[in-house]
């Protein structure tokens, strides 16, 4: 499970050493606070949340200083030494350009396994909010993928239309 | 429902299914079409996540001037070459087969010359529960891999017989010495005090001098990182 909880941390910082921080930080969290996990099957998602929340944490009080992600991009010589499919490799680092509201919860989602109603719940944002930028977030990688990327939706139609659903 | 509608539930999560969207996939074949590529697309994503993003050697990487790239090309030339005249013995296990993969995805470590800063050092060694007794001044190449689940120290070390490649794998048990050979790479994989320790030079050639040393020479700390 640790593992999987750094991975998770380490795709949110975009940094080894502050996601073995985060992760560390969040575990003495849970342990500490063990006592709120009423199901023992929800101990993934539960700890997923205690390390994003971490992060959250960590940024608003270190204020930690942001790197341009293009910037680091442009060092990277050739793909091909760190990842040999050329496809994935763009893949991953659009994935990591993708803004925080994006990659988050697409993180949530995909490495978690959050519903779409969970991440709204962590998140504190709307269903149709999270399904917007779920949306979004995949149209960008899209284009990465030789995709043509679909029109933006409007959102609010979309989702009375979801909600009409059996 | 409509077009707009079924394609934020699809780009939104390509696996959702009801019946209203189903009934509109039926009698639509652009967002049929749509949500194909939407699931291939995401297959994608999930494996582009199911590593953790390699942005640390971003970080430090810079371009290399246009010999190194040719030295570069030089080497995995050669390294075929050699790897075509030399009699390659097929690791006899898994885990022989993921270091030497490792190894061949990272090329560019064999080709560090300068020595790796102690912070850099330090970086690779950190959560893996292990220091060295060994000098900085012989260290070529540093790095914490992911391998298997875990990150571990993944070191190109300056020895009399050339660089030789050193994977600390603390959670990786072997009962006894395994040596291989593969793609050019002479190997071995020796039991350590935790976990176990992989030797790897390019060519042939004795290592086990350089794996009895990296024995003597590692630390594994306690607890379980």
């Amino acid at each position: 499970m640790r593992p999987d909880l750094v991975r998770f941390a380490h795709w949110l910082a975009r940094d080894r050493a502050i996601a073995e921080d985060i992760v560390q930080e969040a575990l003495l969290r849970a342990w500490r606070s063990r006592e709120a996990l009423k199901d023992p099957s929800a101990a993934r998602a539960w700890l997923l949340t205690i390390v994003r929340r971490e992060h959250a944490r960590l940024y608003e009080r270190k204020r930690l200083e942001l790197v341009s992600l293009d910037e680091v991009m442009e060092t990277q010589a050739s793909p091909q030494p760190a990842e040999p499919d050329g496809n994935l490799f763009a893949l991953r680092h659009a994935i990591m350009r993708l803004p925080i509201e994006y990659r988050e919860p697409l993180l949530l989602q995909v490495v978690g396994g959050l519903s779409t109603e969970e991440i709204a719940r962590e998140l504190a944002l709307s269903g149709t909010a999270v399904l917007t930028r779920l949306f979004r977030a995949r149209n960008k990688l899209r284009v990465i993928c030789g995709l043509t990327p679909a029109p933006d939706v409007a959102p609010d139609a979309a989702v009375a239309g979801r909600e009409s659903t059996p | 429902m409509n077009c707009d509608e079924a394609r934020l539930l699809i780009g939104a999560d390509p696996g959702v299914t009801t019946t209203a969207l189903e009934e509109h996939l039926r009698g639509c074949a652009a967002c049929a079409g749509f949500r194909r590529e939407t699931r291939a697309l995401d297959a994608d994503i999930r494996r582009a996540l199911e590593r953790p993003p390699d942005l640390a050697r971003s970080r430090a990487a810079v371009r290399p001037p246009a010999w190194r790239q040719w030295a570069l090309a030089a080497s995995v030339a050669l390294a075929a070459f050699v790897a075509l005249g030399v009699w390659v013995l097929r690791p006899s296990d898994t885990l022989a087969r993921e270091v030497v993969a490792h190894v061949q995805s990272e090329p560019e470590s064999w080709l560090a010359t300068e020595h790796v800063t102690a912070a850099g050092i330090e970086h690779a060694l950190r959560g893996a529960g292990v220091q060295l007794a060994i000098t900085s001044e012989r260290i070529r190449y540093a790095q914490s891999c992911w391998f298997r689940g875990h990150y571990v120290p993944h070191l190109v070390l300056e020895t009399a017989r050339g660089e030789v490649t050193v994977l600390l794998l603390r959670h990786e048990h072997v009962s006894a010495r395994r040596a291989f050979h593969e793609a050019g790479m002479t190997g071995v994989i020796v039991p350590a005090e935790r976990g176990s320790i992989a030797v790897l030079a390019r060519g042939g050639g004795d290592i086990d001098d350089i794996a009895r040393a990296m024995q003597r020479d590692v630390r594994w700390l306690p607890g379980n990182p």
